[in-house]
């Protein structure tokens, strides 16, 4: 990042929090940056590893086998009223009740590094859609040519 | 050669060793079998009206009792039970879910309760195990073509990709688990390869424009979704090869869904699977019109189902799909002309 870049960075901040001239986060160093994003794909590719390996089932079945690069999972329409959970829920609601039924597999815990990396992996396959909660619609995912689907 | 009536060999059919008979040892000259038969019959645009049957993507695992078993065994009672009997089935790969022995053998089991006789093809899943060996043992050529009332029916092996195991040395269940992906990372395109080219072309090579021609392969004979596989790399060739034929009739497995298209002389139809249905790929449908509804996740038989190809004197197809749940706009409903 240039340092003029920095600067106006700096200035907008600094214009929000007006008075007192402290930072609701500092400024990052690319270096901090290139680490944060990359801590995000760590979880993305731990979340594909999940999603197609069938250890969260019983049965053999992985999120894969139904949602090939995630699709069908809609990360754009949630939260909502959906139909299966019989009230309004969030993804990960859904993502559960997909391991209990299809997969007959056990529940993970919301706050569990699977759950988020399951999210993670279906959410960064629609990067650029964009967000519509409660929207009744299946849309696929960000259309690849090759390769694993995420940089 | 000795002919042997329909009736005789469906007779024959319902006992053990017959299904691998058919299947196994299917020689042009066992064409005798459906009473018609030969190239020289197949020369003439009129034909003997008849339907059959047709199956796929059944991805039994080697778990015992498991779901899929019981669909597969419900989609072998509806064909059975049928109210125009088919004359035989076709089945479109992916029989078994990682390519094992058990797994084939389970699914060989189920569909030799067929009181018709079928003809298959290898899916991804049943080969990348052992390169096909087991599926082979049990139900012989990759490739074969047969002529039955007037109609040339072709089936071929289209999910041959290049070795991407070797140089990483890849062990074989290692091969199989990257194709078990759908969105497989790194294996690359399938096609049918350079010897089946030259098999198909020597098969058709004497058969005159006006025969009718039905052609099974796992994967559609169009670019779709090559991503997911959802194309034959050499399907330019393909339809190049069968290009002088008046009209051909394309049946492909893989895409678990309905999906149609038109390329020139060829009419190519999805099926629906016996396991699990896919979601439509991120393009625009050749045919939007023809597509099947979402599914209810919570109903295990919903996306799933049987079909049945009708063929009349012209050679105009109905392909019907027998969906077991609430799938089909009217539209599809109605059957699907091909
Ligand atoms: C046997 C097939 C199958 C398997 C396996 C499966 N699902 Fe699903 N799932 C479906 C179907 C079908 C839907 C409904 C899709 C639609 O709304 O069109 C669905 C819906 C969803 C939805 C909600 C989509 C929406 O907009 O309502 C999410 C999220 C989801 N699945 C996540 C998962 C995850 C995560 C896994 C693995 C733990 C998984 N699924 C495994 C079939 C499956
Ligand atoms: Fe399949
Ligand atoms: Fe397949």
């Amino acid at each position: 990042m240039n340092i003029s870049k920095l600067m106006l960075i700096g200035v907008a901040v600094v214009g929000v929090a007006s008075v007192s001239v402290a930072y609701a986060k500092s400024p990052r160093s690319e270096k901090q940056i290139a680490a944060e994003n990359k801590a995000l794909m760590d979880a993305v590719a731990k979340g594909d590893a999940l999603w197609h390996d069938g250890r969260l089932g019983t049965n053999g079945l992985a999120c894969g086998n139904c949602h090939p690069d995630g699709s069908a999972t809609n990360p754009h329409t949630w939260p909502k009223y959906q139909t299966n959970l019989g009230k309004v829920g969030t993804m990960r609601d859904m993502i559960n009740w997909c391991v209990a039924v299809p997969l007959q597999g056990k529940p993970l815990a919301f706050d569990s590094d699977e759950m988020i990396a399951l999210e993670a992996y279906a959410t960064y396959t629609h990067r650029g859609i964009t967000i519509a909660p409660g929207k009744d619609e299946q849309h696929g995912a960000v259309p690849v040519k090759s390769g694993p689907g995420y940089p | 050669m000795e002919k042997v009536s329909r009736r005789q060999f469906l007779g024959m059919s319902t006992k053990v060793g017959a299904a691998t008979l058919f299947t196994g040892v299917f020689a042009p000259s066992a064409s005798s079998f459906f009473g018609l038969g030969g190239v020289a019959h197949a020369g003439t645009k009129k034909i003997q009206e008849f339907n059959f049957a047709v199956l796929t993507d059944a991805h039994l695992y080697n778990i015992a009792d498991h779901k899929f078993d019981h669909i597969l065994e419900k989609a072998v009672a509806d064909v059975n039970g049928l109210a125009k009997k088919p004359d035989f089935v076709l089945y479109g790969g992916d029989l078994g879910q990682s390519g094992k022995k058990e797994e084939l053998a389970k699914g060989k089991a189920i569909l030799d309760k067929l009181t018709v006789p079928y003809k298959i093809i290898p899916g991804e899943h049943d080969y990348y195990l052992d390169m096909g060996a087991e599926w082979r043992g049990m139900f012989g050529p990759e490739h074969w073509s047969f002529d039955h009332k007037g109609v040339h029916f072709i089936g071929m092996n289209s999910i041959l990709i290049k070795d991407f195991w070797s140089a990483r040395k890849l062990t074989p269940t290692e091969r199989m688990g990257l194709l078990e992906e759908l969105e497989c990372h790194q294996c690359g395109a399938w096609g049918v390869g350079e010897e089946q080219l030259e098999w198909l072309k020597k098969d058709v090579k004497n058969l005159s424009p006006d025969t009718p021609v039905v052609i099974m392969t796992h994967s559609p004979l169009w670019d779709y979704y090559p991503r997911w596989n959802f194309q034959t790399l050499d399907a330019p060739e393909i339809r190049a090869i069968l290009k002088k034929f008046e009209k051909v009739i394309a049946i492909h497995g893989h895409v678990h869904q309905v999906v149609y298209n038109q390329i020139g002389n060829i009419h190519s139809a999805g099926l629906l699977s016996t396991s699990w249905p896919w979601p439509y790929p991120p393009v625009t449908l050749p045919h939007p019109e023809i597509k099947m509804n979402r599914v209810d996740p919570g109903n295990f038989e919903d996306g799933l189902g049987t079909h049945q190809v009708s063929l009349n004197k012209d050679f105009a197809g109905m392909m019907d799909y027998r969906a077991f749940a609430d799938l089909l706009p009217e539209n599809v409903k109605r059957g699907l002309k091909l």
